[in-house]
């Protein structure tokens, strides 16, 4: 009943905090990176073709007077930006990086959409990582995110430019003390999938000798299921009804 | 893709498993499924098909031929089975007027063979054009798909089947020179149209690719996208010609793009083609011509300028297991692709594959892998933790200033706010913004954060402040660059903002600060609706004690209703021996918004029932 003496960190913010503590005990650093960004981080450095429906107006915000430049649709550019900076510093795999931040797509916002959003990516590269790694990597980060429960991690078959083979991540909790509303059900979680050998070239890695796992998994929607949140357009709300119960 | 359990046992001869059965498996080795549906007593799957394999998967035959590797079913009836294609470039080829004997027959000729690769048109006389028999209907009915007639019909049954769009021109309608038909593939000139079949006309314009009737040269159709009607099949119709073709992906699309034309044959080249399927496409309306629609073939012509190369890819049992993780035995890799009706040479450990010429989507061995796990299953690949990381995890200076900012500002209370980066301001715009509201990219956070203010300064009652504090640790672009900036804002002082560097510890951080998280476990969902506050004082009997706060909170929640969310105590003083106790109550509804009038008789009864219980309302 007292008064509220202390401020509150926004979810998302808890959330990068918890992501960034569970991966970095795995051996990731963070790394960040601009939010407008040139077509070639963007699309073709991650070997998104130039005439691949994603490029399209629709899906992209591109700036204005500024060749080529876009607003970042995903984080996947920091694939590219860390694995390159690394090599210029003579620095070769392995790596293990996490990138957490806000992307966009040009899209009309509902209760699930939302135009501005956030995203964090992961990616470990070196001689042996393997897709049997990344179910392990995955399989850890929700068991200490979801503290007290079982949890399982399946994989199934998709596409995505940058990967091959590409999957989806689907992650299941088990245990009484896991919320009813998740329960025992298969949710789906983020695009993931090994690095796509042209990706490694464009970043300066020789993918002769070097591959590993990437994903990409969205912030605002691991909040919603970690909380219960009914609405995604809260995190951008700015309303303390809702981050004060954080 | 709609795809049905009826058409699709027509490709097998034992019995395929029930319709969640097959979705089952498509899901788990090969696509998403969006939906099932019931269409009599046939089942209808909505597949997912990824971007990758629009090149082929888009027809019943190839979720068949997917279904027959996932579960071992052999793959009895596959129309691209028969060894033998006719060659169409037999009779009527163009220019070769030797080998199109006497009788008319057509030529083709393409303008720019980059966005038209192959043509092949099949000139049929004397078909008969009616309603199609009830099997076709209904087969073309199941996926979504109006029957018109059956040379139509037909041609959409081939598209469906086999994944290769077609189209049938009424040849009466075209004109002969020389006794032949001239099919010409063309871009449009400026100014030409075409009514299409839709019954819609199309300004076309010259990067559209366009059917021409050579002889009259006029459009009469939008390559890969629409027919006309100059050349529409009617009842009429005795002879016609039939288009089996590959054009260019992006020309396909960027035309239907730019007409907003999307049709199944667009959709279907958009995503690239192999031009080895226009043959079969042409064999499969053949078919229909002997058994169905009556008629005969009367010469072809077929322009393949550059055919498409056999691919073969490599790969090895090891590298399968480097990638994956697994420990396949080469007779798993094996049995994989000779599910997958890959056929191939193995030596040591190594298979070269050919690559069906369909699958345009394999190119490296990397592709093959996926093939081999995805056939294998996923659920082969084990959990195994990434080894430990021997070089130390590296201190991301900006994320671990903005988090030691965090800490300062939430201990000050202060809030943090996400705000959109989108704004009314600023100095750099998007072009594109589908709701086209606030276009620029922000120069500053104090825009939103005093916007976020005033948003919050209603509820502060509700959120137990004295004073509502925010911050936002955000991008701003400004000055040409984009930087991070930390703003704060409060009812009583100004909004300031600085760059977040500002605030970087002077020496580097050898580790991040163990700080705290959100020990909050789930949601509570709140009301849109405003609330009322009322205040309520009285003084409490002579040796009060905590049995009083327990009848006085029960009195609150028993005649408050539904409508009292909270109260809270606001004050507390002595006077003599007697005890002032002062209460907020604050009603919300979360459907509707609460009157006075509904609050007023509450706030009686427990004024009443206070007193009644020996307090005295002050």
């Amino acid at each position: 009943m007292a008064e509220d003496a202390r401020g509150h960190i926004h979810p998302i913010s808890s959330l990068i905090r918890e992501a960034n503590r569970i991966f970095g005990a795995m051996g990731f650093t963070l790394a960040e990176g601009p939010m407008i960004e040139s077509e070639w981080y963007n699309f073709d450095a991650l070997n998104v073709p130039k005439d691949h429906p994603a490029r399209d107006m629709q899906d992209t915000f591109f700036i204005k007077d500024e060749k080529e430049m876009v607003l970042r649709t995903h984080t996947s550019p920091l694939q590219i930006r860390y694995m390159e900076s690394q090599m210029r510093k003579g620095i070769q795999p392995p790596y293990r990086v996490i990138v957490p931040g806000k992307v966009f797509r040009n899209e009309a916002t509902d209760m699930t959409h939302e135009a501005e959003f956030f995203q964090i990516e992961g990616l470990a590269v070196g001689e042996d990582v393997t897709l049997a790694n990344l179910k392990g990597t995955l399989e850890q980060f929700f068991k200490d995110l979801f503290k007290g429960a079982n949890v399982e991690v399946r994989f199934r078959p998709s596409f995505f430019p940058f990967t091959e083979p590409s999957v989806e991540v689907d992650m299941r909790l088990i245990g009484d003390n896991v919320p009813e509303k998740l329960r025992n059900k298969w949710i789906e979680m983020m695009g993931a999938g090994m690095v796509h050998p042209a990706v490694l070239k464009n970043a300066g890695v020789d993918p002769s000798k070097y591959q590993g796992f990437a994903f990409g998994m969205g912030l605002d929607r691991l909040a919603l299921l970690r909380w219960g949140i009914d609405d995604v357009r809260h995190m951008h709300s700015a309303d303390l009804r809702f981050i004060n119960q954080f | 893709m709609k795809v049905s359990h009826h058409w699709l046992q027509k490709f097998f001869d034992e019995p395929l498993p029930d319709v969640a059965a097959l979705a089952d498996a498509l899901t788990f080795h090969a696509f998403e499924i969006d939906g099932i549906e019931n269409f009599g007593d046939d089942s209808i799957l909505d597949v997912k098909v990824t971007p990758n394999r629009g090149h082929d998967a888009l027809s019943h035959r190839s979720i068949a031929k997917e279904l027959s590797a996932i579960l071992k079913l052999p793959f009895a009836h596959d129309p691209f089975g028969a060894p033998e294609i006719p060659d169409f470039s037999v009779a009527g080829l163009q220019g070769d007027a030797a080998k199109s004997n006497s009788f008319p027959a057509v030529s083709v000729t393409l303008e720019d063979p980059a966005l038209s690769p192959r043509y092949i048109a099949g000139y049929i006389k004397g078909v008969k054009v009616g309603p199609s028999p009830a099997w076709l209907k209904r087969n073309l009915e199941s996926i979504g798909q109006r029957s018109i007639n059956n040379v139509v019909d037909a041609t959409n049954f081939v598209m469906f089947n086999t994944g290769q769009p077609l189209h049938a021109f009424d040849a009466g309608k075209l004109s002969q020179k020389d006794g032949r038909y001239h099919i010409v593939v063309r871009k449009a000139r400026k100014g030409e149209k075409l009514l299409a079949l839709d019954g819609k006309t199309y300004d076309l314009n010259d990067s559209q690719l366009i059917i021409a009737d050579g002889n009259a040269d006029v459009p009469i159709g939008i390559a890969g996208v629409k027919g006309g009607t100059p050349a529409g099949i009617s009842e009429t119709t005795q002879d016609i010609i039939i288009e089996s073709a590959n054009f260019n992906g992006v020309s396909v699309r960027k035309t239907a793009q730019a007409l907003k034309l999307r049709t199944d044959a667009s959709s279907r080249f958009e995503q690239v083609l192999s031009p080895e399927l226009a043959a079969r496409g042409m064999q499969g309306i053949l078919e229909f011509v002997q058994h169905m629609l009556g008629g005969e073939a009367a010469g072809f012509a077929d322009v393949y300028p550059a055919p498409q190369q056999a691919t073969r890819v490599s790969v090895s049992v090891e590298k399968i297991n480097k990638i994956l993780g697994t420990s396949l035995t080469p007779a798993e890799v094996s049995d994989a692709f000779m599910r997958l009706q890959f056929a191939y040479k193995e030596e040591s450990g190594t298979f070269d594959v050919a690559v069906p010429m369909e699958r345009l989507d394999i190119t490296i061995p990397e592709d093959l892998v996926e093939e081999v796990g995805r056939i294998v299953g996923y659920d082969k690949v084990p959990t195994v933790p990434l080894p430990p990381f021997t070089q130390a995890v590296e201190i991301n200076q900006n994320f671990y200033t903005a988090e030691h900012v965090r800490q300062d500002l939430t201990a000050a209370g202060y809030s943090e706010i996400f705000t959109s980066v989108f704004a009314d301001r600023g100095e750099r715009t998007v072009l594109n913004k589908v709701d086209s509201v606030k276009p620029y990219l922000r120069a500053t956070l104090t825009d939103g954060s005093i916007e976020a203010l005033k948003k919050n300064i209603p509820n502060k009652d509700l959120l137990r402040l004295k004073e509502v504090k925010l911050f936002e640790i955000g991008t701003v672009w400004k000055g040409g660059k984009e930087e991070m900036m930390v703003g704060i804002v409060t009812e009583k002082g100004k909004a300031v903002e600085e760059p977040l560097s500002m605030h970087a510890p002077k020496e580097a951080p050898t580790g991040y600060e163990n700080l705290p998280l959100s020990i909050t476990e789930r949601f509570q969902p709140f009301s849109k609706y405003p609330y009322i506050v009322r205040d309520i004082a009285m003084w409490l009997p002579v040796g009060s004690s905590t049995k009083d706060y327990e009848d006085i909170e029960k009195i609150f929640f028993e005649n408050g209703t539904e409508i009292l969310r909270e109260y809270s105590l606001l004050d507390v003083f002595e006077k003599g021996d007697k005890k002032s106790v002062a209460f907020r109550l604050i009603f919300q509804s979360f459907d509707r918004t609460l009157t006075e009038a509904e609050v007023n008789p509450i706030m009686e009864k427990i004024s009443v029932t206070l007193k009644e219980k020996g307090f005295e309302i002050r």
